[in-house]
């Protein structure tokens, strides 16, 4: 397969949804893309950074989704087609920004994708941030289809460009990360060129002073809903909006997104197709008013199938009710009447019921035959298999040691989580030793929080932990405000080198950026010790080490922080090289004959440890060993042995 | 004799918050470490059985297995427990000096027992700071450093269990009553091990009438000296109601009434306060500070004596009955005010799991405080 960014116009590419964004971004001609990490989002700005040399982008992984944002509109300030990429959950931190920004309006065509995730596969929520287009007055598309992913990615710079504000692409995680077939487009040859026009009046959006005022925000805020109401228009006419169906439909679908997907192969499914039609929405926000009294006119009744909360559906009710003299009142059905959930993932079953419902018809059970083969096949399904660390994990051997720690000391003290794999924490690979678990940062903002409740009689050892990625992205303010504020915890920054869980992007901490540059890293235990905290750094790998650190830390005063520092198992730099060879002596392993009650197999339980049934002693399993050494510093006989690899 | 499991520990013991951490569940497997004179299980372990439950002085402690075990009779209630002789006594001008309370018997005696090779190595208790420590000692010399009272409940039974690991066979143990009985449970082979040897050749008990929390005596002294210049502690026979902290920077003195908080739940409910189920049991002599009582309980308990009284070790005399009367007196409230808090707490010969089992003769003697 050629490489994204070079594939030639006509050719078909088999793609993930994000491929096809970042290939439409490149058809737009996009020169500057900012991001952070977060799954579904991920690929698209590695996929932009892998281009950015053949195609002149400069690409970041910016400190936080806030910052990318920033970044992405200093480029279209200056003229430059930009795009920032996020996750749900990112939109969040970028919102304060996302607010100013889209009052004042944009010069460069500006696309911001959010890659969200429905059902919470990969995240600690399922977040919904169409209602930003809603509340902050910017159009929002939302493609329903690989190829739409790339061609309304590169539409929407457009779009940006001729209403001269932010444009949102939503996607969802089957988009994002499930593949179908891409034509590709022509690729551009761009002449970029950034300049920063200032010296126009203040009420120049294109030449002037790019500055929210309270005397510019009337101005200005009447500007942004004119804006709107250009979009509305051209969403009007826009092909990404479609209809397949009967003239006269007995139930109308509305959808938009994924869901297009899942209610076309409902109605395929149910044979309905002379009854229901879908009008299939890819401009979603501002509605394409004109469009949709056209098609209610056309019936009487109407499924809005979306995924989460009902945000097409109420903006459709309230468009409906406006429309009732001129088209008579419709029967809705939705998340209201509880047709269709208002969380989780939707899937063409879902669609399929709510369809029955409506239409009262039946849908054909799966044959007998089927079940009984499908039966033979799968008996037990596939092998349960617990949330855990990956055998070498270092945050395995980092919490083993903050969960010991805090039982030694015996006086209930907890720690307080944040996001990242260590996340898992929260349960028994990490040894259940997260108490709390919010967003990024908020580990160590509660922590400080309850740093300060001493005079209400709280003398519980206050832990928080985060990665290094998190530490950059959002744990600096809280560390700060723990230091002034004088409270009393220990901030256990566990170190692995990367962002490793969404798949070692480069963060500050590194001497290489996205694209490949030297850049300087900036020093975790530098920061903390200049913010005035005390600081150690261990290897997690040495338990008695960090476990001492950790105690001696907690009779200390005021803030400290222990950097656990130990490259992730997976992490590329390593190569799969092994440190030590494992093996578990079997003459002096005692087995179940030993006090310690199956010690590494059932509590601290690395995948790489396993229980031998028949001899009824623990193994490595050295296929998957990752050759860290920590178990044998578990085993109080001493029967796993540890040999440097050759 | 019943032993349960872990589990069953920490909800018989821990839950009820009865721990003194006397280190006798400590250190056997990976689950039951100590840390400031707090036990605590790493986590959870479900065995049906364990030594940590069998040896705890808080859970199953049948007082007639123990009584028919060390004085092949039925637990009585007597005061001070059964005893061959009681003496007053002090080390001898054989023994190396060193920094003793009161009359430096203890300290005499374990030198003297490593001396002459009676025991092979010495669970003893030394302090970093207030913080106890279990200390494995196998010179004479070494003796002194864990010299003097330490007043905070204190983990020594861990240095047992470590002696016991490295394969020390004959083994002195200087511990509190709930020590002594912790060992007195571990002798009696609770667990039915085929290759069960008894490696305990020496148990020295320290009268105690209760301990103090690290943690809570560490943070009440910060208030008011340096803890690093503590250099010995006392706590004077009543009615002084005093404990006294001698400092590099003088002596300080801090009412008991300050104090009692910190003592463990667990003290509360201990009908033992002369280490009933030793060879030997030390205190103080009320009224001398030169000298220790000596309760000679064994057989080798009376031939160390024998043995240290000959070689200079050791100095004896007769104990003034007034004296001994006041210890039984004190012993028998002590009983007393335990066996009714344990009633109270329903502690005692519960039917399914029992913190204490006591036969209704010898509870009804202890409860009626009837005279010896």
């Amino acid at each position: 397969m050629s490489e994204l960014w070079q594939a030639e116009k006509g050719s078909r590419l088999l793609l993930m949804g994000n491929d096809a964004i970042a290939r439409g971004a490149m058809e737009a001609g996009v020169s500057v893309a900012a991001g952070y990490p977060g799954t579904p989002s991920s690929e698209i700005i590695e996929n932009l950074a892998r281009a950015a040399q053949d195609r002149n982008i400069y690409v970041e992984w910016s400190v936080n989704e806030k910052v990318a944002l920033e970044v992405a509109a200093a480029a279209s300030f200056a003229g430059l087609r930009s795009m920032a990429v996020m996750k749900q959950v990112g939109m969040n931190v970028a919102a304060d920004f996302l607010l100013h920004l889209t009052q004042y309006g944009t010069r460069g065509g500006l696309v911001l994708v959010s890659c969200e995730d429905p059902g919470a596969l990969s995240s600690t929520n399922e977040g919904e941030s169409r209602f930003y287009t809603k509340m902050m007055e910017f159009p929002l598309l939302e493609p329903g289809d690989f190829q739409e992913a790339k061609d309304m990615a590169k539409w929407a710079f457009q779009l940006s460009e001729e209403i001269r504000n932010l444009v949102m692409l939503r996607s969802v995680t089957r988009l994002s990360h499930s593949s179908g077939n891409v034509v590709m487009g022509d690729l551009p040859q761009v002449k970029a060129r950034a300049r920063f026009r200032h010296q126009g009046g203040l009420l120049d959006t294109m030449g002037g002073p790019i500055i929210n005022l309270p005397g510019t925000v009337h101005f200005l805020r009447q500007k942004q809903q004119e804006k709107l109401r250009k979009a509305a228009q051209i969403f009007d006419t826009s092909p990404f909006n479609t209809y397949t169906g009967p003239e006269r439909p007995e139930l109308l679908v509305i959808t938009s997104s994924t869901c297009t997907l899942y209610s076309k192969e409902a109605v395929h499914l149910l044979g309905v197709q002379d009854r229901v039609g879908i009008l299939k929405l890819g401009t979603t926000w501002p509605l394409p008013k004109g469009l949709i009294e056209e098609y209610l006119a056309m019936t009487d009744k109407v499924l809005i199938v979306e995924e989460v909360l009902p945000f097409m559906e109420d903006n459709v009710l309230a468009l409906a009710t406006t429309l009732v003299p001129r088209i008579g009142a419709k029967t809705f059905f939705g998340k209201h009447d509880g047709s269709i959930p208002t969380m989780h993932e939707l899937n063409p079953d879902i669609v399929v019921a709510a369809l029955c419902r409506i239409l009262n018809v039946t849908c054909g059970t799966v044959p007998e035959a089927y079940v009984r083969r499908a039966t033979e096949i799968a008996p037990a399904g596939a092998p349960a298999r617990a949330l855990t660390f990956c055998p070498g994990c270092p945050h395995r051997a980092s919490f083993w040691s903050i969960h010991n720690a805090l039982e030694l000391d015996n006086r209930k003290g907890f720690v307080c989580g944040d996001i990242g794999c260590y996340s898992l924490a929260a349960g028994p690979s990490g040894f259940e030793t997260l108490r709390t678990l919010h967003s990024m940062g908020s580990g160590t903002g509660l922590a400080s929080g309850f740093g300060r409740q001493v005079q209400f009689g709280l003398d519980q050892p206050i832990f928080a932990v985060c990665g290094d990625s998190t530490f950059y992205h959002a744990v600096m303010p809280a560390l700060v405000n723990a230091i002034h504020n004088k409270a009393d915890i220990t901030l256990i920054v566990l170190d692995n080198s990367g962002t490793a869980m969404t798949g070692f992007q480069a963060h500050p901490g590194l001497k290489v950026n996205a694209i490949g540059e030297d850049v300087p890293a900036v020093d975790i235990p530098e920061i903390c010790a200049a913010m005035g905290a005390k600081v150690k750094i261990c290897d997690p790998f040495d338990l008695d080490e960090t476990r001492k650190t950790l105690l001696d830390m907690i009779e200390e005063e005021g803030v400290k922080v222990v950097v656990l520092r130990q490259i992730c198992a997976l992490s590329p730099e390593k190569k799969g090289a092994k440190a030590y060879k494992m093996a578990v002596n079997e003459t002096v392993c005692l087995g179940e004959n030993c006090g310690c009650n199956r010690l590494c197999t059932r509590i601290f339980k690395c995948p790489g440890l396993i229980w031998d049934e028949k001899k009824k002693v623990a193994m490595i399993d050295e296929v998957i060993c990752a050759g860290c050494g920590v178990c044998a510093s578990i085993c109080p006989s001493g029967a796993i042995e540890r040999k440097e690899a050759a | 004799m019943r032993a349960f499991g872990p589990m069953e520990l920490l909800e018989d013991v821990h839950q009820k918050n009865l721990c003194v951490g006397c280190g006798a569940c400590v250190d056997l497997c990976p689950y039951f470490r100590i840390h400031k004179g707090k036990t605590a299980m790493l986590f959870p372990c479900d065995l049906s059985q364990g030594r940590c439950y069998a040896y705890c002085p808080k859970a199953e402690v049948d007082l007639d297995a123990l009584a028919e075990q060390s004085w092949g009779k039925a637990y009585e209630g007597d005061a001070v427990g059964r005893y061959l002789s009681v003496f007053k006594a002090q080390a001898g001008k054989a023994a190396p000096g060193g920094q003793f309370q009161a009359g430096g018997t203890v300290s005499s005696l374990i030198a003297f027992s490593l001396d002459q090779g009676i025991i092979d190595a010495a669970a003893l208790t030394d302090r970093e700071d207030l913080v106890p420590i279990a200390r494995l000692v196998t010179q004479s010399q070494e003796v002194a450093t864990c010299a003097s009272s330490k007043y905070t409940a204190a983990p020594t039974l861990a240095a047992l269990n470590r002696a016991v690991q490295e394969g020390y066979t004959k083994i002195g143990v200087v511990g509190t009553p709930c020590q002594v009985t912790a060992v007195a449970q571990m002798r009696a082979n609770p667990l039915d091990q085929e290759d069960f040897f008894d490696p305990v050749a020496l148990v020295v008990g320290l009268f105690c009438t209760w301990a103090l929390e690290t943690r809570g005596l560490t943070a009440l002294l910060s208030k008011r000296l340096e803890v690093r210049k503590i250099r010995k502690m006392d706590i004077p026979p009543p009615p002084a109601d005093i404990l006294v902290i001698e400092t590099e920077d003088g002596s300080i003195e801090i009412s008991l009434a300050e104090i009692r908080p910190l003592i463990p739940h667990g003290c509360t409910v201990c009908p033992d306060m002369t280490a009933e189920w030793a060879d030997i049991s030390v205190g103080i002599l009320e009224g001398d500070a030169q000298w220790n009582t000596l309760i000679v309980r064994t057989e080798r308990g009376a031939d160390l004596v024998e043995k240290a009284r000959k070689s200079g070790w050791l100095v004896t005399d007769a104990m003034p009955q007034k004296n001994l009367e006041h210890l039984q007196f004190a012993a028998k409230n002590k009983k007393k005010r335990a066996l009714t808090a344990a009633l109270e707490a329903d502690l005692v010969n519960s039917i399914e799991r029992s913190c204490l089992r006591i036969n209704t003769r010898a509870m009804e003697r202890i409860m009626a405080g009837e005279k010896e």
